[in-house]
Parts: structure tokens; C-alpha cells; sequence
């Protein structure tokens, strides 16, 4: 039975090996062609199996080399979520509740994933960049959208 | 003499109000991530990159390359002072400039990191003005397999030069030139992997890409071990070089200066490989080598040089052949095409006042730095102590508008997001990011010139070995690889990298 030395790698390589095998399943139909008129597929099934050798050059390199000995890692998970979700819920509200709003949702919602952060520390910064958020991108930069959406009641405009 | 016209034509752009004005913006931008550690150049020049959308080309680029060389010197003041890097650039200056600060020289540290920055940046920018028409007219007469074996070539140098596992490096290569298919086939029309998105038919967004992966998973990494910084700088004092100071930075600067200027163009180089590696040769050549790690004032020339013409003459590829050579080339490469500006040796002569102008900002920048830098550390100390969990949700927050303003649509805030985890997985299992980038922004351009060469070659691929000048280019691709590999190499490399 082969022994593991280098776990991190040996994952690394396996999921290179299944990146390259997702994109040539999802690609299956497209057209490969052949080296003289390459069709839209021939590209990236080539790159596909060129990163497949490689995942599997770092898989065999993970059995034979050791690894160096380096800290375990700390996982954050509250922080990975925040930051990850943050912006996703960022986009969900933003035509809805406008930009002010959803700015300073986002910024006293991430805020939190700190270990540090305190309520009203979150909560000025989140005013304070809503305001100039606003100032900049709704009133110099004229990005389309405004400062409160159609969800917020009076202020709100579409 | 031409070189004196175009430079005359460079300044009338360089110094219009306007662009002063966005290359001082750009500056004091670039010095403040610089100082900020936990912010580097590339998240922030993709996060500022959609504000540039309004501005003229000339503008937009000015100001993005005054951000990329104001870090270089930000990095080095903290450095000096507080033993804190903000950039990898200036990871050794830290070594000596650190030392001497607290011998009480600070002043004098800041002092030489400046001027030797500004003399190497005047040299670089000097240098860039010779060495890229005639880099260009020689481009010009590259075809399409000519091309593409000298990406091949960028592609691989950048893997080689940088640290860490070779394998992994190539491997995140190859995944970002297969990101770059994503869209619509320009050849045949047909959709690639868009699963009947529509805002994927052209393709996954550089900059969103470019945001998840450097900024949003460089602030995971970040959360994930965080601690509050305590910063206590004394005033500093004596700006002023000693005559014996004087005599002793000049060697190391010129020396930093060449080396630099060298490792810049050297696609994957740039400014950190520079300024570890021009540290390095003051240490075996310096007669005052003891006094290294102890405060001497050379330890902090060298690499300051160095770091700096790196930044500068990293531009040459990027301008003449539209190669990017590191991450925030890439950004600048992207910015160019959004400003509908095809990079490449065509910039010169279609757009004169665009390539003069920046070269000669970048000298004008360059003063500006030395003149912004040392009355304003004050207020470069005083930034430090902006506490993270204030910095990073703005971070977000910028980042979040930014990937909205693109296209004025939220789905590249989700592009952004889902970059962020793949970056922060792929830094989990110890995977560079910057290589992705890099492949990222030359897939289409790699793939176009591959089917171009071999439709005009009839599917022969000796195409790529029957013209001399690929042959040559992947030749060069093939040695550098092997000598990576070579056993003997690689173990210096890797104390190279770890000293």
C-alpha cells in the first residue's frame, strides 16, 4: 500500500483532475475538430488533458515526496461566510433596496467576521460609507442605481 | 533626435493638469496600499479599475500605473520603520532598514530608499524610452505562430521565476487559460461552457475574476489569523545623507539599478525577485558585509533600487508586446482592452501620445513620490493604525460597487464571490494565484494565434519549429524549464527564495 507524504498536494492534484475532467464533460459537445480546423472544443479538451498529466505528475509527486512540515492552518468558518455571502447578498438586495441600505447592510454584516469588530464601530463605518458610496457612485460616477430602491417606503424610488 | 520629440510628446501629456492630477492621485493611492500590509497592488488596482472606466485611456492609465510604483515605495517605509513589509517587494529592505531605524537613522534609511527609488525609476523610465520602439518594430513582424511560442515562453518564465512548486505553478496555468474559454468562441460563434448565462457569453469578467482571487481571498487569509497591530514609531529626524553615506549608497544603487532594470523585463520577475536578488549581491560584493543585518545603509539602497526599476521596466513587455509579465501587468493589459486599446506593438505608433504619455509620467510620478514620501510619513504612520476589521469591510464594500459598475449588473458581484472561494481553496492547498491570473488573460489570445497559425500552416504543427524566431523563443521556454528542473538549480532556487 502506497503511503501518503504529502496530503495537501495529493488533494491538489485531485482536484486539478477533476476541474480538467468537469470541463470535459461540460464541453462534450462541443466540436473538437482536428488540428487543421480547430473547432470551438479543441482548445480547452487539449488544455483538459494537459492539466490532468500535470494534476497527476502532483499526485505521484505527493506519494514520493514529503512534505515540509508547515503550521496547520486555522479555519474561520463564521469569517468564511460572511465574506463569501456578503456580497452575494450584496447583489440579491441591491436593485431592490437601493444602494444606501444595502451598503451599509453588507459593510455591518462582514463586519462581524472579525474578531475584533463591536457593534458601534460597525455600524458608524457602515453610515459613514453609505454616505460616501452614495456621494461617489450615485452622484459623481452616475452608476444606475439610486440611493434608495423601490422596497424602501417614501424614499425609495425605481 | 526622435527619442527627444517623442519624450516632448509624452510630456505635453504627462503634464496636462488632468494627468498630473490622476498620476498624484495614483501615487498617493499606490503609497497608502503600499503601507497597508494585507492590501496589495493587484486587489487594489482591480478594485479601482472600474472607476477608471469614465476617464480618458491616457488618464485611467496613468493613474493605475502610479498606484502599481506608489506601492513599491509605501511598502519600503514601513518597512523601515516598523519592521513591517507592506509589500513582498520590500520584504529585505525590512532586514537592514529596520536596523538602522533603530540605531537611530531612521531618516537616513527613508532618505536613501527614496532617492535610490527615484534614481533607478529615472534610469528605468529612461531605459523603457530606448528599449521599446525598436522591441515593438520588431514585434510587429511577428505572425501568429510567432506569437504564440513567445507566450509560451512568457507563460513559462513567469512559473519558473516565481516560487513554489513548479507542477502546481504550471497547473494553475493551464486552469486559468481554460477559465479564458469561457464565452462565446470567437472563431465560430459558439457558446463555451456559459450554461445558457447570458452574462457569460462574453466570458468571465477579468476584473471580478481578478478581485475574488487576489482581493476577497486575501482578506479570508487574513481574518483567519488575525491580530491587532500595536505601532509605535519615534519622530523621525535627519533626512539628510552624510557625504559618507553618499559614497557608500552609490555603488548599491547603481548596481540595484541594473539588476533590477534586468530582472524587470524578465517575465514573472518584477519588482520582488529584483529587490531579493540585488540584496543577495550587495551581500557577497559590499566591502562593508559584516555591518549587513546590523543597519548598513547598502542593505537598503540595493533592493530599494532594484525594486523599484523592476516595477519600471516590468512595463516593457506589457507595452511592446501586450505580454503581461505579472499579476498587475495583467490587470494593466485588461484595463487597456477595456479603454479599447489592443495592447500590444501596435500601441506606439497608433497611439504615440497614450505610450509617451505614460512613460513620462512615470518619471514625473517618480519625483512626485520623493517629494509626497518624506515630509508625509507622519501621515503614512498614522494610516497603520487604521485598525483591520475597520479596513477590510470597505474593502468588501469597494470591491462589491466595483464589480457592479462593470456592466452596471450584479452577476460579476457573484462572479467575485465565487471567485473568492476558488482562490481561498486553491490557497488552501498551497496553489499560487498569480499564474491563474496570467493564463487567465492570455488564453483567448494564446488559443486565437494557435488556430490562426495552424490554419495558415494547414494543420502542420511545425509551424511553431520552422520559423527561426519561434524556434528560438520555444527553445528559450524549453531551457529555462529544464533548468528549473535541473536538481542543482532548483535547490539554490529554493534558498534563494527562503533566504
Amino acid at each position: 500500500m502506497l503511503k501518503i507524504k504529502n496530503g495537501r498536494d495529493f488533494i491538489g492534484g485531485l482536484t486539478m483532475i477533476c476541474v480538467a475532467l468537469l470541463f470535459i464533460w461540460f464541453g462534450r459537445e462541443l466540436t473538437v475538430g482536428n488540428s487543421f480546423q480547430m473547432g470551438p472544443g479543441y482548445f480547452p479538451v487539449m488544455l483538459s488533458i494537459l492539466l490532468i498529466a500535470i494534476g497527476a505528475l502532483i499526485v505521484v509527486q505527493s506519494v514520493v515526496v514529503h512534505a515540509e512540515e508547515s503550521e496547520p492552518d486555522m479555519w474561520n468558518w463564521t469569517a468564511f461566510a460572511l465574506v463569501i455571502l456578503g456580497p452575494v447578498g450584496f447583489g440579491l438586495v441591491l436593485s431592490g433596496l437601493g444602494l444606501a441600505p444595502t451598503m451599509f447592510l453588507l459593510i455591518v454584516g462582514v463586519a462581524a467576521a472579525s474578531r475584533y469588530a463591536n457593534w458601534r464601530h460597525s455600524i458608524l463605518l457602515g453610515l459613514f460609507l453609505s454616505v460616501c458610496s452614495v456621494l461617489l457612485f450615485t452622484r459623481l460616477l452616475a452608476l444606475p442605481v439610486s440611493a434608495f430602491g423601490p422596497w424602501v417606503p417614501f424614499l425609495g424610488s425605481v | 533626435m526622435d527619442l527627444f520629440s517623442n519624450l516632448m510628446l509624452g510630456a505635453s501629456t504627462a503634464f496636462l493638469p488632468m494627468n498630473l492630477f490622476y498620476g498624484f492621485i495614483g501615487c498617493l493611492l499606490g503609497t497608502a496600499i503600499g503601507v497597508l500590509p494585507g492590501l496589495g497592488p493587484t486587489a487594489t488596482i482591480a478594485m479601482l479599475l472600474p472607476i477608471t472606466f469614465g476617464l480618458p485611456p491616457e488618464s485611467a492609465l496613468i493613474m493605475l500605473a502610479g498606484i502599481f510604483y506608489g506601492a513599491q515605495y509605501g511598502g519600503s517605509t514601513t518597512a523601515i520603520l516598523i519592521n513591517l513589509p507592506g509589500e513582498s517587494s520590500s520584504v529585505v529592505t525590512a532586514i537592514d532598514g529596520y536596523q538602522m531605524a533603530r540605531n537611530g537613522r531612521a531618516g537616513a534609511a527613508l532618505a536613501t530608499a527614496a532617492l535610490g527609488s527615484f534614481f533607478a525609476g529615472t534610469v528605468a523610465t529612461i531605459l523603457l524610452a530606448m528599449a521599446a520602439p525598436p522591441l515593438a518594430a520588431v514585434a510587429l513582424n511577428f505572425g501568429p505562430a510567432e506569437y504564440f511560442s513567445l507566450m509560451v515562453l512568457g507563460l513559462v518564465a513567469s512559473v519558473a521565476l516565481a516560487s513554489g512548486s513548479l507542477p502546481k505553478a504550471m497547473a494553475m496555468i493551464v486552469f486559468g487559460l481554460m477559465l479564458g474559454t469561457v464565452g462565446t468562441d470567437v472563431e465560430s460563434g459558439t457558446p463555451r461552457y456559459v450554461f445558457d448565462i447570458p452574462e457569460l457569453y462574453d466570458g468571465l469578467n477579468f476584473v471580478a475574476v481578478s478581485m475574488g482571487i487576489f482581493g476577497i481571498c486575501e482578506i479570508l487569509r487574513n481574518l483567519e489569523n488575525e491580530q491587532e497591530r500595536s505601532v509605535s514609531v519615534k519622530r523621525v529626524t535627519g533626512l539628510m545623507l552624510t557625504k559618507d553615506d553618499v559614497k557608500r549608497i552609490i555603488g548599491p544603487v547603481l548596481r540595484g539599478t541594473a539588476l533590477g532594470s534586468f530582472l524587470g523585463v524578465l517575465p514573472g520577475g518584477g519588482a520582488m525577485l529584483a529587490s531579493f536578488a540585488s540584496y543577495a549581491m550587495e551581500k557577497r560584493l559590499s566591502p562593508n558585509r559584516a555591518e549587513f543585518g546590523k543597519g548598513a545603509i547598502e542593505g537598503v539602497a540595493a533592493p530599494e533600487s532594484a525594486n523599484n526599476a523592476g516595477a519600471q521596466t516590468s512595463f516593457i513587455p506589457m507595452l511592446t508586446l501586450g505580454i503581461p509579465g505579472n499579476p498587475v501587468m495583467a490587470l494593466m493589459v485588461g484595463a487597456m482592452i477595456l479603454q479599447g486599446i489592443t495592447p500590444g506593438p501596435n500601441v506606439i505608433s497608433d497611439e504615440p501620445a497614450l505610450f509617451w504619455g505614460m512613460i513620462v509620467s512615470m518619471w514625473s510620478g517618480n519625483l512626485m513620490l520623493v517629494i509626497l514620501n518624506l515630509p508625509l510619513i507622519g501621515l503614512w504612520v498614522r494610516m497603520l493604525t487604521v485598525p483591520y476589521h475597520l479596513l477590510f469591510p470597505a474593502i468588501i464594500g469597494f470591491c462589491c460597487i466595483g464589480a457592479y459598475s462593470i456592466n452596471n449588473s450584479v452577476f460579476d458581484v457573484f462572479v467575485m464571490s465565487g471567485f473568492g472561494v476558488v482562490g481561498f481553496i486553491l490557497s488552501k492547498l498551497r496553489f499560487e494565484p498569480a499564474p491563474l491570473l496570467l493564463g487567465f488573460i492570455l488564453g483567448p489570445m494564446l488559443e486565437e494565434n494557435l488556430r490562426r497559425a495552424m490554419l495558415i500552416s494547414q494543420g502542420d504543427p511545425t509551424v511553431f519549429v520552422r520559423s527561426p524566431l519561434s524556434l528560438s523563443l520555444l527553445l528559450f521556454a524549453a531551457v529555462v524549464l529544464a533548468l528549473v528542473l535541473a536538481p542543482g538549480i532548483s535547490r539554490k532556487r529554493e534558498e534563494a527564495f527562503t533566504e
